[in-house]
């Protein structure tokens, strides 16, 4: 007996960002050398009145043509960009999607580890018996976040939502996941203001930082470098971990899907763990750096070339400092 | 690895226009920004198995600097 990923769908804000569109607003930054090492063309944010909670929406909307909307009993909900402090945006979307009434629905705060972590948290509820059908939703507007003079951020985040159903299955077709935590890192990728902790500041002193960013305490700030070091020295490791809990190599993957940050720190990290370029995955170029769902969207991407089982290696790693994944098999289009 | 070596591939990698010397200032590059930093980043762990922080990044002024940040020792006459 097991879990089994069934469907996935997401879907993008209609606003779509190419490069040319950011280099007239900043005129003095290299967005094809940006394109060509980071491997983002194009990003897609929401406007003003659009939140994470409408693109989930329209993500399970397509997904539930496919599904029966009363065969749903658990819906997970990861997001960092909650339309309220409360209630819970998962008890809305139950009621805005028209799901049953007892079924379970939460949110969880988790950023780029929050899919592979809402497939863990999927299966061990499908294993204990306690659920059957798992819709699991990634949502995310970090734009809204964004400082409007940010440029190194506004290039690389996208907003987009992923909604997945995981189903049970005679079969297990979900490994066993591994997880990582270090909040010492808690700062390097941070909104402080706004929360319980530092109330939002309208009059916020604008800061400058990396190339020539700005931001304020009530935006998103990101030490670039020092997530770049968190990745670099512990998920190629972590891989490993896993590869070895599970008794597989690096040979019996066909495909490494690993959260999809950037392209440069992605093709750093293949070849660290000596991966070839045939089984790593790395495409951002249409939507960028979208936290939560790149992974989601990512196999759904690379699903379209299944044909016979595979065993698909999946890592989410960022905000936190946070980070999960493990082994799925997969023999299906998604 | 020797210092022109190193130098010669630091220039390749992080695709720098200008000609580097040991007094070449990192900062003063037209491409330094935080992904030139990056990508020094990754070569440096590459090339060495040395994993510099942020604070090395901004302490960084020369290559010579760098060379003295990765360790003298490592370089051959």
């Amino acid at each position: 007996m097991g879990a089994v990923i069934k469907n996935i769908e997401y879907v993008f804000p209609n606003n779509r960002v190419s490069n040319e569109d950011l280099s007239e607003i900043f005129p003095d930054y290299d967005f094809s050398k940006f394109e060509e090492k980071i491997g983002i063309a194009a990003r897609y944010w929401v406007s003003k009145e659009e939140t994470a909670f409408d693109l989930a929406k329209r993500a399970c909307e397509k997904l539930l043509k496919n599904v029966s909307l009363h065969s749903i009993d658990f819906l997970l909900y990861c997001t960092q960009s909650p339309d309220y402090f409360l209630p819970t945006t998962a008890c809305i979307l139950q009621h805005e999607l028209g799901l049953n009434k007892n079924i379970g629905a939460l949110d969880f705060n988790l950023g780029c580890s929050g899919f592979t972590y809402g497939v863990s948290l999927a299966k061990s509820l499908i294993n204990s018996g306690q659920a059957r059908n798992v819709l699991l939703v990634t949502a995310e507007t970090y734009s809204k976040y964004l400082h409007p003079k940010d440029h190194s951020n506004r290039a690389i985040f996208g907003d987009a939502a992923a909604a997945t159903l995981i189903s049970f299955s005679e079969e297990e077709h979900i490994g066993n996941f591994l997880f990582g935590t270090d909040g010492g890192g808690y700062d390097k990728l941070i909104i402080r203001n706004g929360a319980a902790k530092h109330p939002y500041q309208a009059d916020a002193q604008e800061k400058q930082y990396g190339s020539n960013n700005f931001y304020t305490e009530n935006h998103l700030y990101m030490d670039g470098p020092e997530i770049f070091k968190f990745t670099s020295d512990n998920i190629p490791d972590f891989v490993k971990k896993i590869l070895n809990v599970e008794r597989k190599e690096i040979e019996n993957v066909n495909q490494f899907i690993f959260h999809q940050a950037n392209a440069f720190m992605l093709d750093f990290m293949r070849r660290k763990l000596n991966i070839n370029k045939d089984n790593f995955y790395i495409n951002l170029k249409e939507g960028g750096n979208t936290v939560s769902c790149t992974i989601p969207i990512a196999l759904k991407e690379y699903s379209k070339q299944i044909d016979e089982e595979q065993t698909i290696l999946l890592v989410g790693f960022g905000v936190g400092l946070s980070w999960s994944g493990g082994l799925i098999k997969l023999k299906y289009t998604l | 690895m020797n210092r022109l070596t190193f130098i010669s591939k630091l220039k390749d990698t992080l695709e720098l226009e200008e000609n580097l010397s040991g007094n070449t200032n990192f900062k003063e590059l037209d491409e330094w920004d935080s992904m030139t930093g990056m990508m020094l980043m990754g070569f440096v762990d590459n090339e060495f198995g040395v994993s510099l922080n942020t604070a090395d990044l901004e302490a960084l002024t020369t290559i010579d600097s760098l060379i003295e940040r990765i360790g003298t020792d490592k370089f051959e006459e």
